[in-house]
């Protein structure tokens, strides 16, 4: 299980993350929602240990992550928001690279690596140059290096952006199937279409506090609320979105 | 100002600025670098340069012995233009991508309503103002020194002024040949050829260049009378540097009538230069621009080898073939490892060329040592240097999330790709230089050694290194690269030189050649130990970019509200 206990975190004296707490089982598919700048991303690099909080606690299975830091990398898998990769290597020598700094044996990363690829419909690719690769094939090699080692903690952060529709309905039943072998599964996302299909348990972050933590059918009756969209709108949309859009539409107008 | 601003509409100034940033590849430096002061150090070395010329040649003119100027004028022309064109060489090369548009600029320029020879001409002032710069601070003081000595011989007043005049003519023809054939042979490669072999061809062509630059520039004989041409025709020909130099003596009236052939034949080059120049720039942008937009994003990488080698453990493996790539493949780190090796090709020619020459075997010299010396300790050096200029700093969140080992894994992984890239293939040239040397336990004795250089050399470079290569830089504009730079010369010489000294009468005596192999290896088996010990303790650095902090426009608020800073 990964438990986060009262993380905090600020820049320059301004708090992004604030007093978050939640926890993410396995077996199930947690959904970490928010708008733009409310600290999600910010979540995610404090759980994959990239960048340290102020103050809090971040657990998996019970301990915290920073006594051994060094086996809990060995069992995460990270899918960042952005697709930066080393865009000199081609897709196969990225991921055989990330086999060997996670010590894979030899045989069976080449087995894993040549399956992924050609899963992912990568293969034909496979000697091009990532910098070649479009924004959908950068996202599918993320996904490869972040599960090619069997990780027990996988985080994805926007995982279906760039994707064409059929890579995104793969994504999906990964994410569930991933989920039902036991694994700890959080999921972040905007598409909350796909986030209600997927998650069975979400945790919606605005201004960088937890304003909702509980699961969808609990939240939906809660609020008296239809939809996914319907309960984020309420909880964490201020605006008035038709007048939002009428001013923009007056703006370019004038 | 007014006329000016009107001369050169906004959009061009804007894309000037624009461009004039990017001659420079950002991604390459630090994200703490103070990129002006980084910029200020590199010309101050040009400027101590110039000013030690300057200097340099006023006292050499002054203590001049009667009938020893002309060859004295002759060395000091050829030397200064020489070296202007050398640096106008490998700034056009380090700035290769900087005239001709890439895909960027046609992504992002394209949509808009910016004429292409907009575009064309603020790309050609911006990269001319980087090379006019740094002609510049080259020959600012040695630009004044050298028309002062020449102008005291010309026996008229207005000496000083023609010569003056002749020597910046000289020097902005010069540079505009060079640049322009440079210019022009790009845009022919990219016209005549698919763009996935241009890029291969532009790798080639960089590198040779460089090579090339610095080839004319070492090996160049200095023609000192009219005489020595018949016996350096050859060079009369072929080198540039050379016909400029007829150009200056031609401008300023002291041209004897038998170089006349070579200051025509420098004009005719410029006007060939310059009209390939413009074909090449005027075609390419009406055709690879619709080219570069039509051509698909992905290029098939070929029939790349899928074996991958065990090199060590399989973080070594990965640490050693991911900087091998990146040596490989990265055009700056290519041309950074492409000049230092064109310096030690330069060290080992002239001693091959002896091999190759001589009848009989050769004897081991103080002068050979010496060179071995050099060659083993720039690689080293050279190799350390590069490591700090990072591939890309946005992707190390990769090695950060699957750093699975201790730090000292990681020292060991970079002191074999130090041992593999760089004392391997340094030690090998040697080896091949010594084929003809005797006798053989001398030759082999002073391999040891050199092997044993080799390690201790780079057990310095991994001193406080706990990075991995191609992930952090070396701060520039922090760290006085200027004093290092002269320090790292200095250093490099009195190494080499004093090594020599040691090792010469040592090799001819068992005791003491076993003796100086002793205090090697216990000097490298400490340092190893030391090294591994302080890694122990030591965390992993990977250059962090500043957090990521965005300043939202406010539009989701009414319009009145001030923006607020909200975090990703």
């Amino acid at each position: 299980m990964l438990e986060l206990r009262n993380v905090f975190k600020c820049y320059s004296g301004i708090p992004a993350v604030n007093d978050v707490s939640f926890c993410a089982r396995p077996g199930e598919v947690t959904g970490y929602l928010g708008p733009n700048g409310s600290g999600k991303t910010t979540t995610m690099k404090i759980i994959t240990g990239l960048i340290e909080m102020n103050s809090g606690e971040v657990r998996f299975e019970g301990k915290p992550i920073q006594d051994d830091l060094i086996s809990y990398k060995g069992r995460m898998g990270y899918v960042p928001e952005e697709p930066y990769l080393y865009h000199h290597l081609s897709g196969l020598e990225y991921l055989t690279m990330i086999s060997q700094l996670r010590n894979l044996p030899e045989r069976e990363a080449s087995e894993r690596i040549d399956g992924l690829l050609r899963l992912l419909t990568l293969h034909d690719d496979r000697h091009a140059s990532i910098s070649g690769y479009s924004k959908g094939m950068r996202q599918k090699i993320l996904i490869a290096a972040a599960i090619m080692h069997n990780p027990e903690l996988v985080l994805l952060d926007e995982p279906f952006s760039g994707l064409d529709v059929g890579s995104a309905l793969v994504l999906r039943s990964l994410i569930r199937e991933l989920a039902a072998r036991g694994k700890v599964v959080l999921f972040s996302s905007h598409e909350l279409d796909t986030v209600e299909r997927v998650c069975s348990h979400v945790v919606i972050l605005h201004r960088g506090k937890v304003v909702a933590d509980d699961s969808i059918e609990h939240l939906r009756s809660l609020m008296a609320a239809p939809t996914l969209e319907d309960i984020f709108s309420q909880l964490a949309v201020e605006q008035d979105t038709g007048a939002i859009s009428r001013h923009i539409a007056d703006l370019i107008h004038a | 100002m007014p006329k000016l601003r009107e001369f050169f509409p906004l959009e061009f100034r804007i894309l000037y600025r624009q461009f004039l940033s990017r001659v420079i590849d950002l991604e390459l430096l630090s994200v703490h670098a103070d990129v002006p002061r980084f910029l200020g150090q590199f010309a101050s070395i040009l400027v101590l340069i110039s000013l030690s010329r300057a200097f340099g040649l006023l006292y050499a003119a002054d203590g001049l012995a009667p009938g020893a100027y002309v060859s004295f004028a002759w060395r000091g022309q050829q030397d200064l233009i020489s070296s202007t064109m050398l640096l106008v060489g490998l700034v056009t090369i380090a700035s290769w991508d900087s005239t001709f548009p890439d895909r960027r600029d046609v992504m992002v320029l394209s949509p808009l309503p910016i004429a292409p020879r907009t575009i064309l001409a603020a790309k050609i002032v911006a990269s001319a103002s980087i090379l006019g710069l740094a002609v510049l601070t080259l020959n600012f003081a040695a630009g004044i020194a050298w028309p002062l000595v020449i102008g005291s011989h010309h026996g008229s007043s207005l000496g000083f002024l023609q010569a003056l005049a002749a020597y910046w003519l000289t020097i902005l023809v010069a540079s505009v040949f060079l640049y322009c054939t440079v210019v022009a042979i790009q845009g022919l490669t990219s016209l005549l050829l698919p763009r996935g072999l241009v890029l291969v061809c532009s790798a080639c062509f960089q590198m040779a260049a460089v090579c090339l630059f610095l080839a004319v520039y070492f090996l160049q004989p200095t023609i000192t009378s009219v005489e020595m041409a018949g016996t350096a025709s050859a060079w009369l020909n072929w080198s540039p540097p050379l016909w400029f130099f007829a150009v200056f003596n031609q401008l300023n009236g002291s041209l004897p009538p038998e170089f006349h052939w070579m200051a025509q034949r420098a004009w005719f080059g410029v006007a060939i230069a310059m009209s390939g120049a413009i074909a090449g720039l005027v075609l390419c942008y009406v055709r690879t621009m619709r080219k570069m937009l039509e051509q698909p994003d992905l290029v098939s990488g070929g029939h790349s080898l899928r074996w991958t080698p065990r090199l060590g453990s399989p973080l070594q493996s990965a640490v050693v073939l991911f900087s091998y790539r990146s040596i490989l493949r990265s055009r700056q780190h290519r041309l950074a490892v492409a000049a230092y090796a064109a310096v030690i090709l330069l060290i080992a020619l002239p001693w091959l060329q002896i091999e190759l020459s001589s009848p009989r075997t050769l004897p081991v010299t103080s002068d050979f040592l010496v060179s071995t010396f050099v060659i083993v300790s720039l690689t080293v050096l050279c190799l350390r240097g590069v490591f700090s200029l990072p591939i890309s700093l946005t992707a190390n969140w990769v090695l950060r999330t699957t750093q699975l080992c201790p730090t000292e894994k990681y020292v060991a992984a970079t002191r074999l790709t130090l041992l593999l890239l760089g004392v391997a293939p340094a030690w090998l040239v040697v080896a091949l230089l010594s084929i003809r040397l005797r006798p053989w336990h001398e030759v082999a004795v002073h391999l040891l050694i050199l092997a044993f250089v080799g390690w201790l050399l780079a057990e310095v470079a991994l001193i406080n290194f706990y990075k991995v290569p191609f992930t952090c830089s070396y701060l520039p504009g922090k760290v006085h690269i200027q004093v290092m730079f002269w320090c790292a010369m200095f250093l490099l010489a009195a190494f080499a030189i004093t090594s020599a000294e040691v090792e010469l009468p040592a090799l001819d005596s068992g005791v003491r050649s076993l003796v100086i192999v002793a205090v090697l290896a216990a000097c490298g088996l400490a340092l190893w130990m030391l090294n591994n010990h302080r890694a122990k303790s030591a965390q992993l650095y990977f250059e962090e970019l500043p957090p990521e902090v965005i300043t939202s426009l406010g539009i989701g608020s009414l319009p009145q509200q001030t923006p607020s800073t909200t975090f990703l």
